[in-house]
C-alpha cells in the first residue's frame, strides 16, 4: 500500500529539558533548623479569596499559628474529598507543630505562603512569585523548605518555587506524588511516598503516616548527596474515589 | 541521566560529560556520563557548555577522578589520574549531507516475513532502517518513502486481490428537529420536541445528591444569555435496531442538551476552570464537542448538594438526572417518523494489506469529574455503562463504530477548553479520519484512563504497551485531553509504543500553559490542539481539542513516520507558526487563535 507522505512537516510540541542544577547543602542539625512548609495544592484560609482554579500565580500568606480548622482548599486538578476531611493531607500544619514540640526540628517560620500551582504560568512563577516567596522565607531566617505539589502542573509550579528557595540558600525538598515531574522540572531533592494527588502529604487523619512522611523528608534534606535525587518512601495510601 | 553500555558504544567519540556531581576517587564508567544525544538540547537551554579541553568518552573510561566535579561539566585532563591513549589518527571529516546528485545507498531484503529497508546515508538521515511486514505489500502496491534529498524506495510485489472485510454496519439517521418547547407532555411531532415541564420533578429523584433541575430552551439567535459552567454537551440519539456499533441509530439533528450546574452554595461544578458567563462567548460553536452554529440548545441546569462538586458522586448525579430526561425524549424519537435529512453509513472494516493502526485515547480517570461512562445501553447515555475509574483505568478496546455510536458519555472534567465532551466522541475527527482513510487499516480505538497515582499511571501504561505489542500494530496515534499529571502517562504511552519500534504520534493541548511536564526521546511527532492566543486554558468550552485539522495533521505525521519520512524536531518554545506551516503543507485552513485575554 502506498502511503501518502509529505516532506517538511515539523513536530509541534517540545519536550522539556531538566534545568540547571541548584543545591544548598544543609549545615545544621535538624533540631536547630527553622522550617517552613509551602504548598502548590491550593490551600488557603477560609477568610481569604479562593484561587482561580484554571491558573493563578498569586499566593496567600498563612501564619503558622493558624488553626488547621480555618484552612480549606480551592483546587480543580483533583478530587478534594481527602483535604476536605483533613487539610494535613496536603498541608500538614498540625504535624509540624508536633515536630517542634518533640524537638525534631527547631522552630517554624512565623508565616508561610501557599499557592495553587495547577496550570501555573511558568514565567510568572519563575520570575515573580517564586523569587518573592523565597525572599520572604529567607528574611524570616528559614533553613529548610518542605513543599507539596498537588496536581501535575502543580508539581511543576511547586518545583519552580522550591528551586527559587534553594537558590536563596535554603535547603528544600519536594514531597512528590508525581516524582517524574519533580525530577524533570529540576527539584533539588525529592521524596516520593506512594500517595495519590490530593493527599500528597499522606492519608487524611492518619497521623503516624503524615508524621513519618515529614520526618523522612526532613532527613532526606540532611542526607541527600546531590541535586535532583529521589528517595522513595515506604508509605502507601490508595484513595478509593 | 546516566547511559547504558549500548548507548556508550554509539558515543565513544563524543564529549565526556558527567551526568551528576561526582566525587574525587570515582572510577569513571558509563553510569557516570550524560547521554550525548541530549547535548544539543542542553546547550540550547544554557545548561551545558562544551569546552575545547574536554575529553572524549573513550579517553576517560576507567580513569579515576582526582577532584570533585559538578554535573554537566566537561571532563578535562586536570581532574583525571590518566587519559586513555587512543589512536589519534585524523578522522575523515563526516559528511552531513550527500550531494544533490548522489542517491542514497539503499538495500532491501526479506526475512521473518518482514521487508527490511536500510538506507546507508542520506541527508539528515543516517543509518535509517525500516522493517515492514510483508503483509503490507500484498496487493502489488508501492510503498514510497520520500526523504529530503529526493531518495525514493519502491518495492513492488505480486498482484493479489484486495479484499475489504466489513464487520459491522451502522446506519445513523439524522432526523430534523426545528423547534423545541417546554410543555405539558413529552412528544415529538412535525419536527418539534415538546418536553413535559413536570419531568424535572421526576428526574430530580434519580439521585439524592441532586437538589433541583431546571430546563430551558436557547435558540441560536438568543445565545447572549448568562450560563453557569458548561458541564457537558450531549446529543439526543437512540438505538432503533441492534446494539451500539451496528444496526440503526436515530440522531436528533439541530438540537443538543447542555448540562450546567452549581452546588447549593452557588459554587460552579467545575474543576480546572469553569465556563460561566455569556453563552455566546463561552463555547466554541462548531467544534466537535460543542453545539453547532444552528443548534437549538436544551439547557438542563442542575443544583447538587453543597461541597459535593469536587467529589465523584456529585457531578455524576447531575449527569444521571439529565439522562433521565434525555431518555424520555429518546423514547419519543424511536417512534417518530420524521424527515431524515442525512443518512450516515459507518462501517467497521478491515483492509488487509494496509498498515494496521490503532487510535489510543487517554481519558481522565482521577475521580470526581475525571471519569467517563463506557458503553451505555443507549448512545451517549448513562445506564448500562461502566465507568473507566471502576474498571481500574485499564485499556479497553472499542470498534470505531462503537465510538461513532456514542459509546462514551464524558463526565467531563479538567479545563473547559481542553476537555472532550460527550458530543465529541460521537463525531471524533480522528476516528472519522482514520476509519475513512483507504491507505490505513484502523483496527480499533483503545480507551485508557489516567489514574491519579503515579505508580498506577505506569502500571496502566505497561498494560497498554503489552496490548499494542500483541495487536502487532504498525502505527498508532495517542491523544489525551487536558494537561498536567495526565501528561505523565501520555508520554509513558508514547514510550511504550516507541520502545517497541511502533511509529507513534502524540496529540495534546500543550502550548504555553500546558507545556509538557515530562518527556522522552520517542515524542518526536507531536500535534498541538491549542487555539488560544496566549496558549492558555481559556475557559471557552471545546476550544482547544481534536478538530478536523488536528486530526489531518496527526494522520499525515503518522504516515510520514511509518514511511520513514522525516518529521522536523519541534522548536524549544510553543509557536503557532509551526502549526500553520504544517497546515499549509497539508492544504488546511490556518489555525486562528482566539483572543481570550487569558493570562493566569
Amino acid at each position: 500500500m502506498r502511503l501518502t507522505t509529505i516532506s517538511g512537516l515539523q513536530s509541534e510540541i517540545f519536550v522539556p529539558v531538566t534545568p540547571r542544577p541548584v543545591f544548598t547543602e544543609l549545615k545544621k542539625p535538624l533540631s536547630e533548623c527553622k522550617v517552613a512548609f509551602i504548598t502548590a495544592g491550593g490551600i488557603h484560609k477560609k477568610s481569604q479569596t479562593p484561587f482561580n482554579t484554571s491558573g493563578d500565580f498569586s499566593y496567600r500568606t498563612i501564619e503558622f499559628d493558624t488553626p488547621s480548622s480555618e484552612l480549606m482548599v480551592t483546587h480543580g486538578g483533583f478530587d478534594n474529598s481527602d483535604i476536605n476531611k483533613d487539610v494535613n493531607a496536603m498541608f500538614p500544619i498540625d504535624r509540624l507543630h508536633e515536630l517542634v514540640e518533640e524537638g525534631f526540628i527547631g522552630s517554624l517560620s512565623k508565616e508561610t505562603y501557599t499557592f495553587m500551582g495547577g496550570g501555573g504560568n511558568v514565567e510568572k512563577f519563575k520570575n515573580e512569585t517564586g523569587p518573592e516567596i523565597a525572599r520572604k522565607l529567607k528574611e524570616q531566617g528559614v533553613d529548610i523548605v518542605l513543599c507539596t505539589g498537588g496536581c501535575g502542573t502543580c508539581h511543576r509550579s511547586a518545583t519552580i518555587v522550591t528551586r527559587c528557595c534553594e537558590a536563596e540558600g535554603m535547603s528544600c525538598v519536594v514531597i512528590a506524588a508525581l516524582p517524574p515531574i519533580a525530577r524533570q522540572q529540576g527539584a533539588p531533592r525529592i521524596t516520593a511516598p506512594h500517595v495519590p494527588i490530593g493527599s500528597n502529604a499522606g492519608e487524611p487523619n492518619n497521623i503516624p503516616m503524615q508524621t513519618a512522611i515529614i520526618k523522612e523528608s526532613l532527613e532526606w534534606v540532611k542526607d541527600c548527596p546531590s541535586y535532583n535525587q529521589t528517595k522513595v518512601l515506604p508509605y502507601e495510601y490508595r484513595h478509593n474515589v | 541521566m546516566s547511559i547504558t553500555k549500548e548507548t556508550l558504544q554509539m558515543h565513544l567519540k563524543d564529549p565526556a560529560i558527567f551526568c551528576c556531581r561526582r566525587q574525587k576517587g570515582l572510577v569513571i564508567s558509563e553510569a557516570d556520563l550524560e547521554d550525548p544525544a541530549l547535548f544539543e538540547d542542553m546547550i540550547e537551554a544554557g545548561l551545558l557548555e562544551l569546552s575545547s579541553d574536554g575529553l572524549r568518552i573513550e579517553q576517560v573510561l576507567g580513569s579515576t577522578l582526582t577532584a570533585n566535579v559538578e554535573a554537566l561539566t566537561p571532563i578535562t585532563r586536570e581532574v583525571l589520574d590518566k587519559v586513555n591513549d587512543i589512536d589519534e589518527k585524523p578522522e575523515k571529516p563526516e559528511e552531513t549531507c550527500i550531494k544533490e546528485k548522489e542517491r542514497p545507498t539503499t538495500k532491501t531484503g526479506r526475512g521473518n516475513n518482514m521487508i527490511h529497508i536500510e538506507i546507508g546515508k542520506a541527508k539528515n538521515l543516517e543509518q535509517f532502517s525500516l522493517d515492514i511486514p510483508i503483509a503490507a505489500f500484498e496487493h502489488g502496491d508501492t510503498i514510497k518513502c520520500e526523504e529530503p534529498c529526493g531518495g525514493e524506495i519502491e518495492t513492488k510485489k505480486k498482484e493479489a486481490p484486495k479484499t475489504k472485510r466489513v464487520f459491522n454496519t451502522l446506519k445513523k439517521q439524522h432526523i430534523r428537529i426545528n423547534e423545541v418547547e417546554i410543555g405539558s407532555e413529552t412528544s415529538i411531532k412535525d419536527g418539534r420536541i415538546t418536553i413535559d415541564s413536570a419531568i424535572t420533578k421526576r428526574a430530580v429523584k434519580e439521585d439524592p445528591l441532586c437538589k433541583s433541575i431546571e430546563l430551558d430552551v436557547i435558540y441560536p439567535d438568543k445565545r447572549h444569555v448568562y450560563t453557569d459552567t458548561i458541564m457537558d454537551v450531549c446529543p439526543i440519539a437512540t438505538k432503533v435496531e441492534g446494539e451500539l456499533g451496528h444496526g440503526v441509530t436515530k440522531v436528533a439533528e439541530g438540537v443538543v442538551f447542555m448540562l450546567t450546574g452549581v452546588d447549593e452554595d452557588g459554587v460552579q461544578i467545575h474543576e480546572f476552570g469553569s465556563s460561566e458567563g455569556y453563552l455566546d462567548e463561552k463555547m466554541y460553536f462548531g467544534h466537535p464537542g460543542c453545539a453547532d452554529e444552528k443548534d437549538i440548545i436544551i439547557r438542563c441546569h442542575v443544583v447538587i448538594e453543597r461541597l459535593s462538586g469536587m467529589t465523584r458522586p456529585g457531578p455524576f448525579a447531575a449527569h444521571k438526572c439529565q439522562d433521565y430526561i434525555i431518555q424520555a425524549i429518546r423514547d419519543e424519537l424511536k417512534k417518530y417518523d420524521g424527515e431524515v435529512i442525512r443518512e450516515e453509513i459507518c462501517e467497521d472494516v478491515r483492509r488487509p494489506g494496509n498498515p494496521r493502526v490503532v487510535l489510543v485515547k487517554e481519558i481522565m480517570g482521577q475521580g470526581a469529574m475525571h471519569d467517563n461512562v463506557i458503553c451505555p445501553t443507549e448512545p451517549c447515555g448513562i445506564l448500562g455503562g461502566q465507568k473507566n475509574v471502576d474498571c481500574g483505568n485499564v485499556p479497553i478496546m472499542l470498534t470505531p463504530n462503537q465510538v461513532r455510536d456514542g459509546s462514551i458519555h464524558a463526565l467531563t472534567c479538567i479545563g473547559p477548553a481542553t476537555k472532550e465532551m460527550t458530543r465529541h466522541y460521537i463525531r471524533e475527527p480522528l476516528v472519522e479520519g482514520l476509519a475513512a482513510d483507504e491507505e490505513m487499516d484502523l483496527i480499533g480505538v483503545i480507551f485508557v484512563g489516567s489514574p491519579q497515582v503515579n505508580d498506577e499511571k505506569l502500571w496502566v501504561s505497561e498494560r497498554l504497551g503489552s496490548l499494542l505489542e500483541s495487536l502487532d500494530v504498525d502505527g498508532c496515534i495517542i491523544t489525551t485531553e487536558g494537561f498536567g499529571n495526565n501528561h505523565i502517562d501520555f508520554i509513558q504511552h508514547i514510550e511504550q509504543a516507541g520502545k517497541r519500534g511502533i511509529p507513534v504520534v502524540g496529540v495534546s493541548f500543550c502550548a504555553y500553559q500546558g507545556q509538557l511536564v515530562v518527556g522522552n526521546k520517542y515524542a518526536t511527532a507531536m500535534v498541538e490542539e491549542n487555539m488560544d492566543k496566549g496558549g492558555f486554558e481559556n475557559n471557552i468550552a471545546g476550544c482547544s481539542c481534536v478538530t478536523k485539522e488536528v486530526a489531518t495533521r496527526a494522520i499525515a505525521m503518522l504516515k510520514n513516520k511509518m514511511s520513514g519520512v522525516e518529521i522536523l524536531p519541534a522548536p524549544k518554545k510553543w509557536n503557532n507558526d509551526v502549526i500553520n506551516a504544517n497546515n499549509k503543507l497539508l492544504g488546511l485552513k490556518e489555525t486562528e487563535l482566539v483572543e481570550s485575554g487569558t493570562l493566569h
